[in-house]
């Protein structure tokens, strides 16, 4: 399978939409994309050619659950939550990514 | 493991998966529009990538490139069906021989169980063979405790009701059809109950063939009295159609062996090696045992059976076996003939291929344009090679299709043409169609692979590869057709010369005195030499341990000059030269008691003593010297030219094995019938086989002619499978300049001198290949040489033949399309482009 050039930043996708499924509820990719950026202060700009194909790998990993419902303006959107498993990841995710930032920025402050 | 089921299920819902992904992403691109933003970008891309993600994508392009191959492959319909019956050739003939191979070598005969079956054979310091007296084999059956069955055949002839000549017919153990879970087609078959008690009545089982053909097929036969040997026998059961038996053919006439007494008169059933019933032996191996065992174990019970009757037993007996479920067994003389088949099948499939190789990298040349756009449009090389595999891959299929089928029919029509049994089975199994598809992988490789390389790398005029493919061509089809051409000459050689001996006027008569004892065959062979020499008509009378032109043979290999000599050793009586008129060339014939004394063939003298008087020399390590020579006389085997001879005084003790030749003033045929009754007369219950050497000579010869034709069958699909090639490349290499041939004619040069120039490119390599192909055919035929025998050494005719045939067919093949471009408007082919 070809790598994706986002490859290096899928582990911090995966941590970003499951926050975000977790904090916010149940959302559609573009209100996904919509928050991150927002919350980010536009810092953080997600590839929309990344976030699909992410979102259909952690479906079926069972780590978020996706339904067709119908939006208040009444256009059929697939809207994504997340699942138990899920939560169980994004603390596991969470954890690994702390760890990461932690000793990165010892590294950066004593070298 | 769970990664495989999350891509199978996207392969299966794909498109459900895909119009999902659309619709989301749909979905997106709407509300960020509503916001007035417009950068989601190319959704097809981004769905395209999402795909990749899934991991099936390769699928998708893989039968987009089988549709838009088949599509190619639609357009240009002369291409494909070129390449698909070269293709069908080349594979098609490998596959035909494979399945013959298949059917008598490796695939099991139908019958119950036949991996546990094995075929026996003994051999003690003096001895070797594969028949066994009948009181061994029974005393094996009622010993061995490693066999669960011994079954065993014995053959012989018996008359059928009032007819004269013999037929064929095999003494079985009763146990024999039901061993082999053999089915009835009528009535019942042999059974160790009813058939082999004390004093059961006489029965015969008929063979499907022989039900047909000799009794019309009459479905009420069971119960009807025949007589065989003239001898009362009740039809108890015919066999039923597809019974192969254990070998190639089935039994068509079978009577219990325990009543073979009864049918012929002289028989001893408890008589062992001399006088006995000789049959050969199968046994079936109790599970878990290994054949190893098994051989031991009647090894032993031979000695033990030996210390009981050491007359009729050999010294030291050792038992060997080797699987009995099989048509046949490939044997070390057998090698050459299978590596001389395989080296002619693997020429055609290379022949074929390079020719198609051709075809394509020409085909590739014309689809120029094509290409230059698609990597305009960015297709990368990998993916333009790809694209050109699949057109290929495409084309092997059809042509594995193609290929099967024509295997198929080929193995069929020869099974029927050469009268082989019914039983055999031409459809290809598991095994023929794993080899089509190994050869369909290397005619793929072999084809292919090097085109699409060049045409992907935008090298059409790669000009050095063209040549090395037109002169492997050139080469392939020269050594396939020099071969073929010598192979012709030397049979033609050994039919059309004379055999050296007379064949015309004799009369070959067996006694079959197998079992008598050498005294009884004296004074029987002496009653019919006398009885016979005063009929009028018959000129002479001897006897030969080795019949002319029959089935049995001496033969001494070894080598002269490296070459190898059969030297056939034949046991006669000093009246021998005169009945088949082999001229005495020196010294003298052999005279009667004579032990040492050897008179050998003119080749065989010159062979051994060049320029030497070889009377009086000493042979086979100074046993023997040799008092005479006499002319060459290829008595069993017409087709080896090679072959030499050497005679010896036939001494008592081989008496009863001799065939009686009769020579005659008049036509051989019309004294058959008198030398019947009169051999009749001496002994009324003997059944002598009789027949001329004429009929005998008529079938050797067929069967040569049968092998010359599948040689030359080879040798003219090289030259059609060339000739394809040629015409291929010259109509792509004057494609290529048509225009430049159009100004030459516009500014008025000859004809000929353009195809000069269009042709000259050919000369060296079609030049190369042909020296190539010499060579090669020369190297072939030395291997041959000292494998088969016969062929000529250097034969000019067959090269000259070879070399002429190749080069018109290859000149017309080139000038057919050479022809077509002179004729092309000069205006024309300048607007072009």
């Amino acid at each position: 399978m070809p790598k994706s050039p986002n490859d290096k930043l899928q582990g911090t996708l995966t941590l970003l939409v499951l926050r975000t499924l977790d904090a916010r509820g149940p959302l559609h990719g573009y209100g996904l994309c919509d928050h991150i950026r927002s919350v980010s202060d536009e810092l953080l700009r997600m590839e929309e050619g990344s976030l699909y194909p992410a979102l259909h790998r952690m479906e079926h990993d069972g780590w978020i659950a996706a339904k067709w419902e119908i939006t208040d303006k009444g256009r059929k959107a697939k809207i994504y939550s997340i699942t138990a498993r899920g939560r169980k990841q994004l603390a596991d995710e969470h954890e690994a990514w702390q760890r990461l930032t932690r000793g990165v920025a010892r590294v950066l402050r004593y070298s | 493991m769970k990664n495989l089921f999350r891509r199978l299920r996207y392969l299966l819902h794909r498109r459900r998966f895909d119009r999902e992904l659309a619709d989301d992403m749909e979905f997106h691109r709407e509300m960020a529009a509503r916001e007035g933003k417009r950068n989601f970008g190319n959704t097809l891309r981004l769905r395209e990538e999402a795909r990749d993600e899934w991991g099936w994508v390769w699928i998708d392009s893989f039968l987009q490139d089988v549709r838009y191959a088949a599509r190619m492959l639609q357009h240009s319909p002369g291409f494909t069906l070129t390449a698909v019956a070269m293709l069908a050739l080349g594979i098609g003939i490998n596959v035909a021989a494979f399945g013959f191979f298949n059917l008598m070598v490796l695939r099991p005969l139908p019958v119950r169980d036949p991996a546990t079956l094995l075929f026996f054979e003994h051999q003690s310091p003096d001895n070797f063979g594969d028949n066994f007296p009948y009181p061994e084999v029974s005393f094996f059956a009622e010993h061995s405790k490693t066999l669960r069955a011994v079954m065993a055949r014995g053959f012989g002839r018996l008359t059928v009701d009032r007819e004269e000549e013999p037929i064929a017919a095999s003494f079985l153990t009763a146990n024999y059809f039901n061993e082999l879970g053999a089915v009835p087609k009528l009535g019942r078959l042999l059974s160790p109950a009813l058939d082999e008690a004390p004093g059961a009545p006489p029965v015969v089982v008929l063979g499907y063939d022989t039900w047909r053909t000799r009794f019309g097929a009459d479905p009420s036969i069971v119960g009807k009295t025949i007589r065989l040997n003239k001898k009362p026998a009740t039809i108890v059961g015919v066999l039923s159609n597809g019974f192969s038996g254990l070998g190639l053919n089935p039994p068509e006439l079978s009577v219990p062996i325990v009543q073979k007494p009864y049918f012929e008169a002289g028989q001893d059933l408890t008589a062992s090696s001399e006088k006995g019933i000789n049959v050969q032996m199968w046994g079936r191996l109790r599970s878990g045992l290994t054949p190893r065992i098994a051989e031991q174990e009647l090894t032993s019970l031979a000695a033990q059976l030996r210390a009981e009757h050491p007359k009729d037993m050999w010294e030291k007996e050792t038992l060997s076996s080797r699987p009995g479920g099989f048509a046949m067994t490939v044997r070390a003389e057998m090698y050459p003939v299978l590596a001389l088949a395989s080296a002619l099948g693997i020429l055609i499939l290379i022949a074929a291929c390079v020719t198609l190789g051709g075809l394509l990298l020409a085909r590739g040349a014309a689809r120029e344009r094509e290409f230059s756009i698609r990597s305009a449009l960015g297709a990368g090389r990998g993916r333009l090679i790809r694209q050109l595999l699949t057109e290929s891959l495409l084309l092997a299929f059809l042509g594995l299709m193609a290929a099967l089928m024509a295997g198929y029919l080929g193995l069929r029509g020869s099974i029927v043409w050469a009268d082989l049994p019914a039983w055999l089975n031409p459809i290809p199994d598991g095994r023929v169609i794993l080899f089509a598809v190994g050869a369909g992988v290397a005619a793929v490789i072999l084809f292919a692979l090097t085109p699409a390389w060049h045409v992907a790398r935008q090298r059409y005029r790669a000009t050095t590869m063209r040549r090395i493919l037109i002169g492997a061509q050139v080469a392939t089809s020269c050594v396939l057709l020099i071969v073929s051409g010598l192979l012709i000459r030397a049979l033609h050689q050994a039919i059309s010369t004379s055999p050296g001996f007379e064949y015309e006027r004799v009369i070959a008569l067996d006694p079959g005195l197998g079992g008598a004892s050498p005294k009884e065959a004296r004074a029987y062979l002496d009653t019919l030499h006398a009885r016979l020499g005063s009929v009028p008509g018959i000129l002479s009378v001897s006897m030969a341990s080795n019949p002319p032109l029959g089935n049995r043979w001496t033969v001494d290999k070894t080598r002269v000059d490296g070459r190898a000599v059969n030297i056939h050793f034949n046991n006669v009586d000093p009246g021998f030269f005169e009945t088949m008129a082999i001229p005495v060339l020196r010294g003298r014939s052999l005279a009667r008691g004579e032990k040492r004394e050897i008179v050998v063939s003119e080749s065989l003298a010159a062979a051994q003593w060049p320029g030497e008087n070889p009377i009086g020399k000493r042979f086979s390590d100074a046993k023997d010297i040799v008092v005479g020579v006499v002319g060459n006389a290829r008595l069993v085997s017409p087709e080896d030219s090679d072959a030499v001879e050497a005679y010896r005084l036939a001494q008592d003790d081989l008496l009863p094995a001799m065939v009686v030749l009769i020579r005659t003033a008049g036509p051989a045929e019309s004294l058959v019938p008198i030398v019947a009754s009169v051999s009749k007369s001496i002994v009324p219950r003997r059944f002598p086989e009789i027949h001329s050497l004429r009929s005998s000579f008529n079938r050797k010869v067929a069967q040569a002619r049968y092998a010359a034709l599948t040689v030359s069958l080879l040798g003219a699909v090289a030259l059609l499978l060339a000739c394809l090639g040629i015409v291929g490349l010259v109509t792509y290499a004057v494609s290529q300049r048509t225009k430049e041939i159009g100004i030459r004619m516009a500014l008025g040069a000859q004809p000929s001198q353009v195809l000069s120039a269009v042709l000259r490119q050919f000369a060296t390599p079609v030049a190369i290949g042909l020296l190539a192909g010499i060579g090669g055919a020369a190297a072939l035929s030395q291997f041959l040489r000292q494998e088969l025998y016969g062929l000529s050494n250097f034969d000019p005719a067959a090269y000259l033949g070879a070399v002429v045939a190749f080069a018109i067919a290859a000149g017309v093949a080139a000038l057919l399309p050479a022809r077509r471009a002179l004729q092309v408007d000069p205006m024309l082919a300048l607007r072009y482009e």
